[in-house]
């Protein structure tokens, strides 16, 4: 247990000596909780807010799904009508969320929020979710989030992260686009954090990796995208920060990312993992994005300018 | 301007933001002592207690938000809840009490959480507790919180190992809390 004296540890009163004095004893006295004590407090907390509820390969959704519907908890009243993003207000954006995760419900199987899905593409889907929510109260577009987000990670639970699925038309494996929905999920978190003057916490170490492997796996597409050619060339990405990591990527569509093996690669990216991350999601300017280049510095800049090629609303 | 919380603390807001239950169950392991103790000092009433325990914990469950580490300490942040609604307990059973018996004339207000102090009596039943130690804890009671000396400055002073004095200090505290609970219960 950690007590310090005479630290910055302070608790209410504690530059008055006796006062802290008087705490710190009764952190020492550690009497017993009475018998069933811990279960009351979890039961009462699941029903103020779920806890995430999905292990292995969609444990980095549910989390950021948790974090999203904390953040939704945490905002004053008057946070709904305040304007978020790309024109939407709170509500608005939840829809957005929900209508991006209903095409991979679909997908899934899993039962969808809203109306049943006709178009299978984000801004379709999106417009028709945000008519559907104008007849709901917040709280009502917030539940139905997050209860198709839980049935998607139920899903998930006795699926192969192999199967290949095409939400919106883009067809990989659906542990993949779970991470991209784990992406999107914490930068429109992060955008409504900023609106609202909340600080909102990092994903854990553990959840950025395969988030950032995720992203080190797109590169080529987003070159291919942006009408670059790359193929033959590779780059060794280095994400720096807690779940970061070193990447070989070859830059050729059938070539697959792997972590750093010591091949030869034409350039390296040395850069933050969550910026990273977020620059692909469509946040931060390539030109001004802070990264270390070394080697061919027009690869490295033509790697960085198309990042955000895949990046939607 | 509260110092900031421990990495532990941001470990912890971090697993309790991205909904991981393990991480209240460790939080209240760590800190429902002192949660409750805080509780107790205000209301006097075990029961109740509880009760403001498991509220203040799930407060900070279901917005843990409202808590930022760069601003201060969980247990800063869990604590001044506690006192507030210990409080609020307070002055709602007084003012059932007093609506029974008639209007008061004015409803005293008290100091807000952030400036809250230990009572007079309750300081001077704590200083007298501690006059009761056995000299060797006392000294290191007197040293480290009275007089402000870090761990290292007692150890000098009294020309004994840290270690030593840690352990002192932690007997010290024990023995405080065991006789401050004789007094309340």
């Amino acid at each position: 247990m950690d007590h310090h004296t005479g630290s910055g540890d302070r608790v209410p009163g504690t530059s008055d000596p006796v006062t802290r004095l008087t705490l710190d004893a009764l952190v020492e006295a550690a009497p017993e909780p009475p018998a069933g004590t811990l279960s009351r407090l979890l039961a009462a907390a699941r029903s103020a807010r779920p806890p995430a509820s999905a292990a292995g390969f969609a444990a980095p959704y549910a989390a950021r799904v948790a974090a999203m519907d904390a953040l939704l908890a945490s905002a004053p009243p008057e946070g709904w009508s305040r304007e978020i993003v790309e024109g939407w207000r709170l509500q608005e954006l939840v829809a957005h969320l929900a209508a991006t995760d209903s095409l991979v419900a679909a997908q899934m199987g899993a039962p969808v929020a809203g109306p049943p899905v006709d178009a299978n593409d984000v801004l379709g889907r999106t417009a028709g979710m945000i008519a559907f929510v104008r007849g709901q109260t917040p709280e009502e577009t917030r539940a139905d989030w997050r209860g198709q987000a839980e049935a998607i990670c139920g899903r998930a639970a006795s699926m192969d992260p192999a199967t290949p699925v095409e939400p919106g038309g883009l067809s990989f494996a659906i542990a993949d686009h779970l991470l991209a929905r784990m992406l999107e999920t914490w930068i429109h978190t992060q955008d409504a954090a900023t609106v609202l003057g909340l600080s909102l916490p990092r994903p854990l170490p553990g959840h950025i990796r395969p988030t950032a492997d995720f992203c080190a796996r797109l590169l080529p597409w987003t070159m291919l995208l942006s009408g670059m050619d790359a193929g033959g060339r590779a780059l060794r990405l280095t994400l720096t920060g807690p779940g970061g990591g070193v990447w070989h990527v070859p830059l050729d569509v059938g070539a697959t990312a792997v972590p750093d093996d010591g091949s030869p690669a034409d350039a390296a990216i040395t850069a933050e993992v969550a910026a990273f991350c977020f620059l692909l999601g469509g946040r931060g300017a390539p030109a001004t994005f802070p990264a270390e280049v070394e080697g061919d510095a027009a690869l490295a800049r033509d790697v960085l300018t198309s990042a955000p090629a895949l990046s939607g609303p | 301007m509260e110092a900031p919380g421990t990495t532990d603390d941001r470990l912890l807001h971090q697993r309790v933001v991205g909904g991981d239950e393990s991480a209240l169950g460790e939080l209240h392991e760590r800190l429902y002592p002192l949660v409750l103790g805080l509780a107790l000092r205000v209301t006097r009433d075990r029961v109740v207690s509880e009760d403001i325990v498991q509220e203040v914990f799930v407060t900070f469950w279901q917005r843990p938000l409202a808590f930022d580490p760069d601003r201060g300490s969980l247990r800063s942040w869990l604590s001044t809840i506690a006192h507030r609604r210990a409080v609020d307990h307070v002055r709602t059973e007084e003012r059932r009490r007093v609506s029974a018996i008639g209007p008061r004339l004015a409803d005293p207000e008290s100091n807000p959480p952030e400036d809250w102090i230990l009572a007079a009596d309750e300081a001077a039943r704590v200083r007298q507790a501690v006059s009761r130690l056995p000299g060797g804890l006392r000294e290191a009671i007197e040293l480290a919180y009275y007089r402000g000396r870090t761990y290292r400055q007692t150890a000098e002073e009294l020309g004994l190992p840290e270690g030593t004095v840690k352990s002192r200090i932690r007997q010290g505290l024990r023995r405080l809390a065991d006789e401050l609970a004789d007094e309340e219960v």
